[in-house]
């Protein structure tokens, strides 16, 4: 080093002249600071243009994917608390206080610990309300369409099937031990279907026949008018998710789907009245022509047949009213299940907040892997230029969630 | 002479006490808390204008903008930084602004024009006749829960 210092001696002694009037490391973080504007620029553009080029009323309200905004907003108060914190340590360095500085990094540590927290908190709340930025798990339908019936009727179909086959299989081994002895008896007793579960067994069953399959009965017959059908699916969906939470959060004693499902049995009591009194026509009918025509036997069978049948829908129906003249939060909530719901531009939403959200929860576990080695320095004023550094970073994080906030939880 | 350097590169050396200070800090702090809470106020039941969300979004979008300004200004030290700081921030500023302003009117507004038949085929649920009866005076009211005008 010495060495070659001396042979330079000779040539033209040239001194460096910065082009900016700053250090490197300063310079290099705020080219990268300007290029991150644009990266989540691009990001949030993508977010406004798809938000407001949603048709009017499609785009999830905060409530119905479980966004809070005072947990965002606390967040948000937790972001600044920290932007404040490393400017001071950042001030404490340059005042040769290492010690103070040091403190003031930790905290911001502390701080954007509790962000990413919260973060992780949030982000469980989506999951366990099947909102994922991924379609194979997300449980978002777009419309409240026979698919989405199908969607529906697979997995209670599945939880039926697989109790039904329980119960089969107990009650199988009931049927070859009951020759056995005493002991045998006893074992199967504790084996029989728990009563939680034959319970949720009905459950499944009213589900299943007297509102799933309903819907799908009810949109699928030529009978129904167009608006009817379309209107069966999308209560379909309500039932499912609940009543909306846009219209108020108060808690009733009432069911609100009561009046509606009131009125829809008054109709269907009516109804079955009236096809029990023809089913006795058509019975006593049978037995007076039992020497007629074969055509006409047939008629009357089919008819009974169409009779019965219907009869047995409406019965399965009455269950499920009764059912869902129970619910309070919709089936999945007061069920504790996760059956597949409808929300319009759903997916879409779930895709842009965990891109936007998680991008910068990614920033902030960066900053705080920086934190984490400014921990381990010597904060003397010398470190100043790198405290500033990541200061920069950080207020930058800050920044985005700034807009962030707003723009996801409130608008 | 490495280590003097770079801190008169960074200004720091002469004018320590030109800016920053822990009072200015704590005073932009309190502001950004006040900010905040205006935009956590259009949330509230007594915010006048629940019915135009177009107020609340152009408001919280100000105090957004505001609170980003006295964060860079005052946390970011640009209020005291030389001239290059518009070198660094101007032109990715409004490339950001652009990109939006060109998306919008290509992606955001596409379906105003959808016509009968392009509903059809469209992705989006078709809901474009249900304001007009639902609510005539705010046709792009976005606060109606996602099922509400399902029930056309």
């Amino acid at each position: 080093m010495g060495h070659d210092e001396s042979e330079h001696q000779d040539h033209i002694q040239l001194e460096y002249q910065p082009a900016l009037p700053m250090s490197n490391g300063k310079l290099i973080v705020w080219l990268f600071l300007s290029t991150e504007i644009m990266f989540f620029a691009g990001l949030i553009g993508t977010y406004i243009v798809l938000r407001f080029g949603a048709p009017a009323g499609t785009w999830p309200t905060p409530a119905d994917v479980h966004l809070s905004e005072p947990i965002g907003a606390f967040n948000t108060f937790v972001l600044i608390c920290s932007s404040v914190t490393v400017v001071l340590c950042l001030e404490a360095c340059r005042a040769g206080r290492a010690a103070t500085a040091k403190r003031w990094l930790f905290s911001t540590f502390l701080l954007g610990s509790v962000f990413l927290g919260v973060k992780v908190y949030e982000y469980n709340q989506k999951f366990s309300h099947g909102i994922y930025p991924k379609k194979p798990r997300s449980l978002l339908h777009e419309r409240a369409n026979l698919e989405y019936a199908a969607a529906l009727r697979s997995p209670l179909k599945a939880k039926r099937d697989e109790l039904d086959k329980k119960k089969v299989e107990l009650g199988g081994s009931e049927t070859t031990e009951n020759a056995e002895s005493e002991e045998a008896g006893e074992k199967q007793v504790e084996s029989r279907l728990e009563e939680s579960e034959e319970r949720d067994l009905q459950k499944y069953n009213r589900l299943l026949s007297g509102v799933v399959e309903w819907a799908e009965y009810v949109a699928t017959d030529p009978a129904t008018p167009e608006a009817e059908r379309r209107d069966v699916l999308v209560q379909l969906a309500n039932y499912v998710s609940g009543p909306g939470h846009a219209h108020g959060h108060a808690e009733t004693e009432v069911s609100p789907f009561a009046g509606q499902l009131d009125q829809e049995r008054d109709e269907l009591k009516a109804e079955q009245d009236r096809l029990e009194e023809k089913q006795r026509q058509l019975l006593a009918a049978r037995q007076n022509n039992s020497g007629s025509e074969a055509t006409q036997k047939a008629d009357i069978q089919s008819d009974l047949a169409a009779v019965e049948g219907r009869l047995k829908r409406i019965s399965h129906r009455m269950d499920g009213i009764g059912l869902l003249r129970e619910l309070k939060h919709g089936i999945n909530e007061d069920y504790q299940m996760h059956l597949p719901i409808v929300l319009p531009s759903g997916n879409m939403w779930a895709s842009t907040y965990f891109l936007l959200t998680g991008f910068h929860a990614l920033h902030v576990l960066v900053g705080l892997i920086v934190f984490a080695i400014g921990m381990g320095m010597y904060l003397d004023p010398e470190k100043a230029g790198f405290i500033e550094n990541i200061g920069l970073y950080w207020h930058f994080v800050d920044l985005v969630w700034i807009f962030l906030f707003p723009l996801l939880y409130l608008f | 002479m490495s280590e003097t350097k770079s801190s008169d590169l960074d200004g720091h050396s002469g004018d320590d006490h030109g800016h920053g200070g822990v009072g200015k800090y704590l005073a932009v702090f309190v502001c950004l808390c006040v900010l905040t809470g205006a935009s956590f106020f259009t949330y509230s039941d007594l915010w006048p204008f629940k019915d135009t969300p177009a107020v609340g979004w152009v408001f919280m979008m100000a105090v957004s903008c505001t609170k980003a300004l006295l964060v860079m200004l005052f946390f970011m030290h640009l209020l005291w930084e030389a001239n290059w700081k518009y070198v660094l921030t101007f032109p990715a500023a409004l490339m950001s602004v652009f990109l939006i302003l060109m998306l919008i009117p290509d992606v955001g507004f596409r379906t105003r024009k959808y016509s009968e038949k392009r509903w059809q085929q469209a992705a989006e649920p078709e809901v474009h006749a249900a304001p007009a009866h639902h609510d005539p005076d705010h046709p792009e009211d976005h606060q109606d829960g996602p099922h509400a005008h399902q029930h056309d």
